[in-house]
């Protein structure tokens, strides 16, 4: 599957086994994995690289909230999506609406969302921060 | 007249006319009383000084007719004509008057009443001749006879007309006269009254026998009691005075007076009915009444107080009221008795207790107030009593009760108070003034707390609380939250349980409230929240490894049977490590025991094949779990491939914790022995990756796998201390 070819996506996922699924999720719907980190100043670092797409951003990374990672992303208009089992309960008001996956997700849920979220419609800009 | 008649007959003897008619004047004048002569045509022919006098006149002879008066009346006044008057009947028709009385008028207007005898004079063949007539003045005798008959008349209208009844009952009792008063007193007409046996109406036949027999020995009666019988059958009491009149020591007849007495008798029976009715009542009551007097001693009693106090009247008919009292209440009642006596007090009422000669006490309610007389002065004091012994005793015992129960709410745990059917705090408990952070003022209503709140924070007034519902609409109101402020400021929820309080017949008397504190509640409810979210998010994140678990062993399995292991075993391997974990509540995991758990049941329990050792470490959640999924993705190869697959193979863990640039770092030796030789795997497998990933990755540390021909070796280091992400 090729949907997303070339897509270069950021992971970041604190549990390992959870990560590998989605980078396989991802790979398999053609997407480039450019980061996968299990921690947040591995993620700080790649939220800031050039050349991202999508990030795949998982709520809780050892116990820290994820969102400023978001902050940043959001300011780069980098389109994200978290993937939470919290659900969208679990997102602070500034980020109600937000596109979430919920865990765990199919292969389908995971592509639906990414493509929502590429859609320019469903990708804030900095000014609604 | 005439002379020749006259003369012849000389020689013999003259007729009375001739006689009286020859006589000197003289002689007619010596006659005592006025006397004059007509002739038989009547006519005057003689008369005396005595005549003149009476008719105040002297008329010539043979000019006046039958009378020399002036004018003449009959007795009754109506004139009479002298043509009429008994004289002139005398000459015509020589008929005789014997005491006519006859009024005669002077020529001066005066009168007198005269007494006429007249008589004709007759001569020797019987022919009238003329007539004399003698009178006489009656007047002074006349006006004498006047005055009789006038007084007759004031006693008689005396007799018939005075208010008190009277009879005259003759010496036979024959009832001779009645007046009026006694007739009307008894309804009879005086035809049926009159002329009959006085015993015939009086109603007790001893009784007018008595009256008789003493009115005939001439004894007086001074109003003596009997009893008569009116015509319409009713019996008059009356009073009778009488006296007999006895004339020549013969009983003539009694004057009777009749006194009505019936009025007065029956006001008389009607006060004594009234009298022997309250005596009655008196002895009859069942609550005591004693009359006392200014000291207080008793006068009367009646049978119920003498009951009361065990006492008999006679015993208590010598005592005061303050002898039985119980020293306790003496000096009060004697103190307020005083002061009634003295008239300061109308009434007053006191409860006492009153000894018994037994030695036992009565609970007495007494209401004691004073007959005054006119002026107001004491006359005695009248004392009502009821024996309250058993009402007490009750008394007490809803008291105690009443006490046990606010004991009871004072005990409870929870915040209890009373209000009034108005709403006023009557009564709070301990609990209420701590969950309410302040002591009610007098006047609080509705609820003890000093702010209320909606569970929302919007304030709640007082009066519209649920107390206030419960209260104004009469029901219990359930099933509602409120929030209390105190003083202080901080904040309790709580959930009211009001109640309305009736009496036995409906009538509202107030309402009870229970607060019950649920901050507690409030707050395990929220932390279950939390914990539900959390576990929420396990589940999830559990299920996700769960998924990743399933699609990375499926993508490296050789067939159908090698996934199902492979899966189980991980499977296994991950439930395993949340036992652990939840064993300590997931605040981490000992690794001697976590690695135990996880190579034990593999190796069979052969201790002597495996060996694990190192020191006391305590593992966080999230090193525990991923440092279990690689032991067991160790263990298995070994049991597969490794120092397990064969008999006499060897495996040893063995730790140790280095300190290193301000880190911990857990050093761990995997260390295979004894089995076959090792040949490395042509690729690397999911196994691997996964081990890889779980250290490396997730946990930073260090991770190198060796298939050593003698045995697989691993070193793991794991930093356990990482500095907080930023």
């Amino acid at each position: 599957m090729t949907a997303f070819a070339g897509l270069k996506v950021l992971v970041v996922e604190d549990e390992g086994s959870i990560a590998l699924l989605i980078e396989s999720m991802l790979e398999d719907l053609g997407c480039e994995i450019v980061v996968s980190a299990g921690h947040l100043t591995e993620a700080r670092e790649a939220a800031a690289m050039a050349g991202l797409n999508l990030a795949v951003l998982d709520v809780n990374i050892d116990g820290q909230p994820v969102f400023p990672i978001a902050d940043i992303l959001r300011h780069r208009r980098i389109p994200f999506i978290f993937s939470t089992g919290y659900g969208e309960q679990g997102l602070p008001a500034s980020l109600k609406g937000h596109l979430v996956l919920s865990k765990p997700f199919t292969l389908a849920d995971l592509k639906r969302t990414i493509s929502a979220a590429l859609d320019p419609s469903h990708n804030p800009g900095p000014s609604q921060v | 007249m005439s002379n020749v008649e006259e003369f012849p007959a000389a020689a013999r003897k003259p007729t009375e006319y001739d006689a009286l008619v020859s006589a000197a004047p003289t002689a007619l004048d010596a006659i005592p009383g006025a006397v004059y002569i007509c002739d038989r045509d009547g006519w005057l022919v003689r008369y005396n000084t005595e005549a003149a006098e009476l008719w105040g006149q002297s008329p010539a002879l043979g000019k006046a007719r039958y009378c020399g008066s002036h004018r003449l009346f009959q007795l009754d006044g109506t004139p009479l004509a002298h043509a009429d008057c008994p004289m002139a009947d005398a000459v015509r028709n020589g008929t005789a008057m014997r005491n006519a009385e006859v009024i005669l008028e002077k020529p001066d207007g005066s009168r007198i009443t005269a007494l006429v005898n007249i008589r004709a004079l007759k001569g020797h063949h019987g022919e009238v001749q003329g007539a004399i007539n003698c009178f006489q003045d009656i007047s002074a005798h006349k006006a004498l006879e006047q005055e009789a008959a006038r007084k007759s008349q004031e006693l008689e209208d005396f007799f018939e007309n005075s208010a008190i009844g009277l009879h005259i009952v003759s010496g036979e009792g024959i009832i001779q006269r009645a007046n009026k008063a006694e007739l009307e007193l008894l309804g009879y007409s005086a035809d049926e009254y009159v002329g009959r046996h006085i015993a015939e109406f009086h109603a007790d036949a001893p009784v007018i026998g008595d009256i008789l027999h003493r009115l005939s020995c001439g004894e007086k009666l001074d109003r003596y009691q009997a009893r008569l019988r009116a015509k319409d059958g009713s019996i008059k009491h009356v009073l009778i005075t009488s006296n007999s009149r006895v004339e020549d020591g013969k009983f003539l007849n009694t004057r009777c007076f009749t006194t009505d007495m019936t009025e007065l008798h029956r006001a008389e029976n009607a006060r004594r009915e009234s009298e022997e009715r309250l005596a009655a009542t008196y002895e009859a009551a069942t609550v005591g009444i004693a009359e006392a007097d200014r000291e207080g001693r008793l006068v009367r009693v009646n049978d119920a107080i003498c009951k009361m106090l065990g006492r008999s009247r006679e015993q208590l008919l010598k005592m005061s009221f303050l002898d039985y009292t119980h020293e306790r209440d003496r000096a009060e009642d004697q103190a307020l008795y005083q002061r009634q006596v003295r008239g300061e007090l109308d009434s007053y009422v006191i409860r006492k207790q009153a000894v018994k000669p037994d030695g036992s006490v009565v609970f007495l309610d007494v209401y004691s107030s004073s007959v005054r007389d006119e002026d107001g002065g004491f006359n005695y004091g009248v004392r009502v009593i009821q024996d309250v012994t058993e009402a007490k005793r009750m008394e007490d015992r809803i008291r105690e009760s009443e006490r046990h129960m606010r004991d009871l709410l004072e005990a409870m745990p929870a915040a209890v108070y009373t209000t009034d059917a108005a709403g006023r705090i009557t009564f709070f408990n301990r609990a209420a003034v701590e969950m309410s952070g302040r002591v009610p003022q007098d006047g609080d209503s509705w609820c003890v707390t000093w702010r209320l709140y909606e569970p929302d924070g919007t304030p709640l007034p007082h009066d519209k609380c649920p107390m206030a519902v419960a209260l104004k609409e009469g029901r219990a109101v359930r099933g509602k939250e409120a929030i209390a402020e105190r003083p202080d400021g901080t904040r309790v929820s709580f959930i009211p349980y009001p109640t309305p309080l009736h009496d036995a017949d409906g009538r509202l008397l107030g309402a009870i409230n229970m607060l019950v504190d649920i901050t507690e509640r409030k707050q395990f409810e929220e932390q279950q929240k939390v914990l539900i979210d959390e576990l929420n998010h396990r589940v999830k994140n559990t299920l996700a490894t769960v998924q990743s678990l399933a699609a990375q062993t499926a993508r490296h399995a050789e067939s159908l049977d090698d996934f199902g292991g492979r899966f189980e075993s991980r499977l296994v391997a991950l439930a395993r490590a949340h036992d652990l974990l939840t064993k300590r509540h997931w605040s981490g995991a000992l690794l001697k025991t976590l690695a135990r758990e996880v190579l034990g049941p593999v190796t069979g329990g052969a201790d002597d094949r495996m060996k694990i050792d190192g020191p006391d470490v305590n593992l966080n959640p999230r090193i525990a779990l991923s440092l279990t999924m690689a032991l067991n993705e160790l263990v298995t190869n070994a049991v597969k491939y490794g120092a397990l697959a064969s008999q006499g193979g060897r495996l040893s863990l063995v730790w140790q914790l280095r300190h290193e640039a301000g880190r911990v770092l857990l050093g761990l030796e995997w260390r295979e022995q004894g089995g076959a030789t090792v040949k490395a795997p042509a690729r690397r497998g999911f196994g691997t990756m996964l081990m890889q990933r779980c250290i490396e990755r997730d946990l930073r540390g260090e991770f190198d796998l060796a298939f050593d021909p003698a045995g697989v070796r691993c070193h793991m280091a794991i930093p356990l201390d990482a500095p907080a992400e930023a």
